[in-house]
């Protein structure tokens, strides 16, 4: 009934926003006709060309001072023309330029030589989400990639492209299969819920719930869920702004907690229509596989196993060594079953163009990714983009439209191969036999390419549109409406056929299963926003007001079938023999804010940037539902002032400071009800009901105190750009599932905690020219983040269920653990410290070491080179870490491959020894101090690297037709890596999934 | 401005939405018959398909490759089949996990029907007694897996979170009170046609083993009698009629999630070829089966390959779906309570009768009547045809060796990795994280 009224309720807002802009254009239409009917005076024709020094530069506005914004805009060769009088003076302005200013005198043809303005990026305006601010004035911290970047890497997700290239970002891809997620954490953890640390997304204006979509059991093969980012192509995307601190993130109040992703699409530019098409194709292999023992070193391991035990006959199951398997045969599995070629096409095309009040871009792109697995496995996306700008003539009213539609379709095997290719026995048998089947070796043989007959498919389809209109009421006030809408709509299927098993069992297809997922999320947002800006002699003062209304819907439908007449009907739900349903649900997320800006600036030297937000959301109980949220922020330019303004040295110099509140609402929806749900299974024809949760209605929002300062400094015309910032968050009333005794019935229960986690840390950026001729033009950025995080309080954490996981003044992603002391050389076990000294070794008295897992330092080292026609750009990037060891099964239990490392294993009383004796699994003691070992210290290891990021070298092909230019491109992702780590590579977050590829691509772009 | 105040309008209501579609607040569950019954009904899918009573992967499995009853066939080793148990182990923590689940579902449909206003009396007994039931018999196979456990009478997570172990002697009182008071609440008829839904013999039954594992043989053989003695419950001489859905000995059964399935134990235990892929017989249990007993022929079958042969359970028949569900999850059975009675009566110095009712059992297995004479003699007897009556279902055998101390003698043996300590599983490693209080972990852990 809600969603009707609320239909009613922004339909009736359009009306009044109608009949007001109606309203306000009435007086504007009078203004208009009055000005037209002063006479011009005398005009003449003008043209000329504009260059930079060697090659003509299209898109430079030019305009007559004092008198008429853009004119006109050069065209594709450089060349202009326009009307003016003989007194007039022109302005060229073009960004990364310094602007011109050229007296006509009568002049009939002027060309000109604009230049470069390497301290222009201080001039560049910086998307903060509701207001924009110049990069010189900016009270906050925000980072920044634009599509220079982006565009330089043969990735897929938006989320990649950032790596390594922002401070304090951190991120870090699930896994090498297409499609697959990413985790992201702005300035550390804040929030003790592992999934309530995403940031904000916002695509141009249009509030993206990163939520997942998926479903756990229709995309087996991933870590985790399918996530909506992956609809965002990154070739669309002109920049991505993120906003760190309290300053940028308080107007985003109860979401803002964790930072904001601003993303911001391409837009077209007025001139000449251009169309510009890029084609790559390229190859990705995984990085890096790991030392694993070959048949001889791998047998000797198991029989000493058995020796050890004293058992002298084989077990049935014991295939590797009781003489079932040919003993002599050696297969590489990481080699025979990862070792593929990925193939990766991708396909731009756009057009754009314009004129001075309008301007559009239509743009497509196709990408095919396959994987290194083997089989029939493809990512596909395609995505259409339009986008359109109008300006009135007067240029009070403007318009602006984004749409963007992406479809992706994504085949991925149901099991990710890379455990079984790191565990399969060496000698294991072939996987075909003679007669080119899959070999199962009279059922002794699990064939790794069985489960591939199993596989997902996703389909999402995905709508993101936006209008905003704005209107100058008055010179200084316009008001603004953002109208976004986005629709989701993901179709997951999984397969399990009868025939991923052994035919000789006689599994048929009674025994197939499906599962399908068809989940739909839609969002309407509707954002009033009144802007005003007024001069005076020394200030400037800019008021924004303004409201968001949002309702988000999401619909999810989670099935499975059982059983199909044939194999071949396993795609039709409706042939299962027996159906469940696992989820039926709607969720209705709604959410409403009021925020403002009120900013101050006094002569271009002090700066003062206040914000608030009153929040209210709908996943809170009754009482609990509205927050508000605020931050101040203050820049002093002390280049401005008078005593520094002509220094020869610092050519900038900004100090600025924040602090405010945000908070965190990322807890799920309806959590406060006290509900039945359905189970999904039957009992006597009768679904079952289940209680939902444990029932708490009294949490409410978390909360989190940003406080930051920086000083921004150039020197010798910015050539040097030095930007340090120090920040301090601490989140409390911690909003979390605190884990609970399964003797509750359940794991967690939701509640606030009165804990607080203190993330403080430093990032440094540095830009340095060091070289701008016009010939050869060197930049480079490094950029480092540091970060600490802490549990600064936590009242009653001894008698908590958190008492054997935290410690005070340590991190929040801190493991505790067992600490080794090393094989004992008499028993031949792994041993660990009995640190509580009561002669027992528990996991609560003894797991007392305290291992962190965040990353100590991380950042990235990124070089841009220019020679003539050729372009070279790499990044290094670099993380400081502990991760943990490759380790997974005891040593010779099982018939199971191991890291080659575990050769030197404990033989004989006295040996010292890295590693245990080998078992069989039936020695107690060695299992048991197995687990305690892989508990230990010893399994955290260094897990630091360097890694070629990116890299990427173009050549601008010298082409006898003038109007068509053309570029080439070889590009290069996770190219090299240097690290002390073996367990493979080092840049995972789960063990026994594809890592992030090796990808080389080439490509061609012609514009034209 | 206009604009923007008129979008303010109705603000406070705004964020509130509506209880979704999917889920019923607590107290409406309680108030409406259909929907309390579905309470009822989801735990018992529950109790099917997960957990200690699961005819896949619960004790029947575990505690198979745990005692001596099953072999273990997959590659990667398995710590149940070696006896290698850690705090940590995922299993350990699932099945203790499940069991709290259930637990806690049952008070909650106890204090759900207690609060409500709407439900009638003769509804409220049923579930509440159908309820303690199976919060008793939860009970009963964690302290018999875990040791001293908690016994969880409320769904408030705030006393559950520091909740302590308690005695075996005193979870077993508080079992009996449950069931006393069940015993009471619940009809001696069934309330649904097939036996799916447990009666006051069902209770019984419980009851019955309850006193038998406590060594209160009187009331474990009253108990026993008055199931035996129910005219609901025939005894089947026909070994492959013992497990079907219309079995005249069957006391309780889960039905399957849909028509045409079949009870989980068949899709487990059975493979058409050899080897195995993951549960096979012991060679050695079926070598011990005594000359004739016509249990090995129709309860187990042997598959071979020419050169090997290897042994499935095979009281279960049906591997997979039939027009029509054939076979259903049997929890409680006439059987056991004859074993129950034979056992308690010998140890009450009732020679004659505990000889009549393991002749029952002997008989119908094809066996000539017993050769056993002294009290001890037939106690023995009685242990040896529960292991080849009872195997398979729901770990007896485990429970049975511990009970007569005899598990360190049988399974040092027949087991490489057994130690003393190995009787109980050891406290999840989670559990005793989060809460304290369940301290000290049990021994060799």
């Amino acid at each position: 009934m809600k969603i009707i009224s609320l239909n009613k309720g922004l339909g009736a807002l359009w009306y009044s926003l109608i009949f007001g802009l109606y309203l306000c254009c009435t007086p504007a239409q009078a203004n208009k006709v009055l000005r037209q009917i002063q006479s011009p005076p005398q005009q003449i024709q003008i043209s000329g060309t504009i260059t930079d020094g060697t090659s003509p530069l299209p898109g430079v506005a030019i305009s007559i001072k004092e008198k008429a914004t853009t004119v006109t805009i050069s065209d594709h060769n450089g060349q202009y023309r326009l009307t003016a009088s003989p007194d007039d003076i022109l302005v060229f302005v073009f960004m990364g330029f310094k602007t011109a200013t050229v007296p006509i005198n009568g002049q009939k043809t002027i060309n000109i030589q604009l230049q470069e303005d390497i301290t222009s990026l201080q001039e560049v305006r910086v998307n903060a989400g509701y207001y924009s601010v110049k990069e010189s004035e900016r009270t906050g911290s925000i980072a920044k990639i634009t599509a220079k970047d982006i565009d330089k890497q043969p990735v897929s997700n938006i989320l990649a492209t950032m790596q390594g290239r922002m401070a304090g970002v951190d991120i870090v891809q699930d896994g090498g299969t297409a499609g697959g997620g990413f985790q992201i954490k702005i300035r550390g953890q804040n929030s003790l819920r592992a999934d309530g640390n995403s940031p904000l997304y916002i695509i141009d204006g249009v509030l993206y719930s990163s939520e997942t979509i998926g479903y756990s059991n229709t995309t087996t093969g991933m870590p985790t869920t399918t996530s909506p980012l992956s609809s965002i192509n990154p070739s669309d995307v002109e920049s991505i702004e993120v906003l760190k601190d309290a300053d940028a993130t308080a107007i985003y109040g109860s979401r803002g907690a964790n930072g904001v992703v601003l993303i911001t699409t391409k837009k077209g530019k007025a001139g000449k229509t251009k169309f510009s098409i890029t084609s790559s194709t390229g190859v990705g292999k995984v990085t890096k596989f790991i030392n694993l023992m070959n048949t001889e070193q791998y047998l000797a391991m198991r029989r000493s196993g058995f020796a050890n035990d004293g058992i002298v006959n084989y077990p049935a199951n014991a295939y590797d060594i009781n003489g079932t398997w040919d003993q002599t045969r050696y297969t590489d599995w990481q080699k025979e079953l990862l070792g593929g070629t990925a193939r990766i096409t991708d396909l731009q095309a756009n057009v754009s163009g314009g004129s001075t009040q309008t301007q559009y871009l239509l743009s497509g792109t196709r990408r095919t990714e396959t994987t290194v697995i083997p089989g029939d496995f493809a990512y596909r996306r395609t995505s259409v983009r339009f986008n359109m700008n109008h300006t009135s003539e007067d240029t009070k009213f403007k318009i602006s439209f984004a749409g963007g539609y992406t479809i992706q379709d994504n085949k991925q095997p149901s099991t990710d191969l890379s455990r079984i290719a790191r565990n399969l026995a060496p000698n294991a048998p072939a996987l075909y036999d003679t007669d080119g089947n899959l070999n199962w070796k009279n059922n002794t043989f699990q064939n790794p390419l069985a489960p591939l007959k199993s596989f997902s498919t996703v389909k999402t389809k995905d709508l993101v549109a936006n209008a905003i209109l704005s209107y100058s009421i008055l010179p200084n006030l316009e008001i603004k409406g953002n109208f976004g809408f986005t629709e989701l709509n993901n179709d997951e299927r999984k397969i399990t056929p009868s025939t991923i098993v052994n035919p000789s069992l006689g599994i048929t297809s009674a025994n197939s299963s499906a599962h399908e997922n068809a989940t739909e999320r839609q969002s309407l947002l509707f954002e009033p926003q009144l802007h005003w800006k007024k001069s005076f002699n020394n200030s400037t003062i800019d008021l924004l007001l303004g409201g968001t209304a949002q309702q988000q819907t999401t619909s999810r439908l989670f099935t499975q079938g059982v059983g199909f007449a044939s194999n071949s009907l396993i795609n039709n739900m409706a042939s299962a023999t027996t159906k469940y349903i696992w989820a039926s649900d709607v969720t209705e997320y709604k959410y409403q804010a009021f925020f403002g800006r009120l900013n101050y600036n006094y002569r271009d030297k002090y700066i003062v940037n206040a914000t608030g937000r009153r929040d209210g959301s709908s996943r809170f109980g009754p009482g609990k539902q509205f927050a508000t949220f605020g931050a101040v922020g203050a820049a002093w330019l002390f280049t401005n002032e008078s005593f520094l303004k002509d220094s020869k040295v610092l050519s900038f110099g900004k100090l600025r400071m924040s602090y405010g509140v945000t908070g965190n609402d990322q807890i799920g929806d309806y959590q406060f009800l006290n509900t039945y749900g359905s189970t999904a299974l039957n009992y006597q024809g009768i679904v079952g009901l289940e209680p939902n949760r444990l029932f708490n209605p009294d949490f409410g929002w978390e909360s989190s105190k940003k406080l930051e300062a920086a000083l921004e400094t150039g020197f010798m015309n910015d050539r040097l750009f030095l930007t340090v910032g120090w920040y301090k968050n601490r989140s409390s009333n911690q909003l979390v599932g605190i884990p609970v005794p399964g003797t509750t019935g359940f794991t967690s229960i939701n509640a606030n905690l009165d804990a607080t986690v203190e993330n403080k840390g430093i990032e440094v950026t540095l830009r340095t020219v060091n070289s701008s001729n016009n010939d050869f033009k060197w930049t480079t950025n490094f950029t480092i983040s540091g970060s600490q995080n802490k549990l600064v309080s936590f009242p009653g954490l001894a008698g908590s269920t958190y008492a054997n996981r935290y410690v005070i003044g340590e991190s929040t992603n801190i493991i505790k653990v067992y600490q080794y002391t090393g094989v004992n050389p008499q028993t031949g076990l792994f041993e660990v410290a009995d640190l509580n000294g009561d002669g027992l070794l528990t996991s609560a008295g003894d797991k007392q070491k305290t291992m962190n897992l965040s990353p100590k330092y991380f950042g990235g080292l990124q070089n841009q080179l220019q020679y003539k026609k050729w372009q070279l750009d790499f990044l290094l990037q670099f993380v400081k870490q502990q991760n943990y060891n490759y380790n997974p099964n005891v040593q010779g239990g099982g018939n199971l491959n191991q890291s080659s490392d575990m050769v030197n294993a404990w033989q004989q009383s006295g040996d010292v020894a890295p590693y245990q004796m080998n078992t069989s699994g039936t020695n107690s003691a060695a299992v048991n101090a197995y687990y305690r070992y892989v508990d230990s210290d010893a399994m955290i290891v260094d897990g630091s690297y360097i890694r070629l990021k990116n890299i990427s070298l173009s050549y601008d092909l010298p082409l006898q037709h003038k109007g068509i230019n053309c570029k080439l491109s070889l590009q290069g992702q996770n190219v090299l890596t240097f690290t002390p780590y073996k367990g493979g590579d080092p840049e995972f977050k789960n063990t026994g999934y594809l890592p992030p590829l090796r990808v080389l691509t080439a490509g061609v772009q012609l514009n034209f | 401005m206009v604009l923007f105040l008129n979008s303010c309008i109705s603000c406070d209501n705004y964020v509130e939405v509506e209880q979704p579609n999917s889920q019923l607040t607590r107290t409406a569950v309680f108030e409406e018959m259909s929907t309390a019954n579905a309470a009822m009904a989801g735990l018992y899918a529950k109790m099917r398909n997960n957990g200690v009573l699961a005819g896949s992967g619960g004790a029947s499995v575990y505690l198979g490759w745990y005692a001596d009853e099953f072999d273990y066939y997959q590659a990667s080793n398995s710590n149940f089949y070696n006896n290698t148990l850690f705090p940590a182990e995922s299993t350990v923590t699932s099945i203790w996990n499940y069991s709290y689940r259930q637990i806690y579902e049952a008070n909650a449909i106890i204090e759900g029907v207690t609060n409500s206003v709407l439900l009638p009396q003769a509804g409220r007994n049923q579930l509440k007694g159908e309820a303690l039931f199976i919060r008793a018999l939860l009970h009963l196979y964690l302290v018999n897996i875990y040791g001293d456990v908690p016994y969880v009478k409320t769904t408030d997570h705030l006393v559950n979170s520091k909740i302590s172990r308690m005695s075996t002697a005193s979870v077993y009182e508080n079992s009996i009170a449950d069931l006393e008071e069940s015993n009471l609440l619940l009809p001696e008829a069934y309330v649904t046609p097939e036996r799916v839904r447990p009666n006051r013999f069902a209770v019984q039954a419980v009851l019955a083993r309850t006193y038998l594992y406590m060594g209160a043989y009187a009331k474990a053989s009253n108990a026993a009698s008055a199931v035996i003695n129910s005219p609901l419950y025939i005894w089947e001489t026909d070994l492959d009629k013992i497990f079907l859905k219309g079995s005249t000995t069957t006391i309780w059964q889960f039905m399957p999630n849909a028509a045409g399935m079949n009870a989980n134990e068949g899709s487990s235990y059975i493979f058409p070829t050899g080897p195995p892929t993951l549960i096979g017989l012991r060679p050695d249990f079926i070598y011990t089966f005594e000359a004739n007993d016509k249990r090995k022929a129709r309860w187990t079958k042997a598959v071979t390959n020419g050169s090997s042969t290897w042994y499935h359970a095979f009281k279960y028949k049906q591997r997979t779906t039939t027009p029509s569900s054939v076979e259903y999850s049997v929890v409680l059975r006439l059987a056991e309570q004859y074993l129950i009675r034979a056992e308690a009566k010998a140890k009450q110095g009732d020679l004659t009768n505990a000889k009549a009712d393991i002749n029952v059992i002997r008989n119908t297995a094809g066996l000539p009547n017993t050769t056993a004479v002294t009290a001890d003699d037939i106690v023995t007897e009685v242990l040896r045809q529960r292991r080849f009556e009872l195997f398979t279902e729901f770990g007896q055998r485990f429970f049975d060796l511990k009970r007569s101390g005899l598990i360190d003698n049988v399974l040092s043996i027949s087991k490489p990795g057994w130690n003393s300590t190995d009787k109980f599983w050891p406290i999840p490693e989670l559990e005793l994280n989060a809460n304290p209080n369940l301290n000290p972990q049990n021994p060799g852990y």
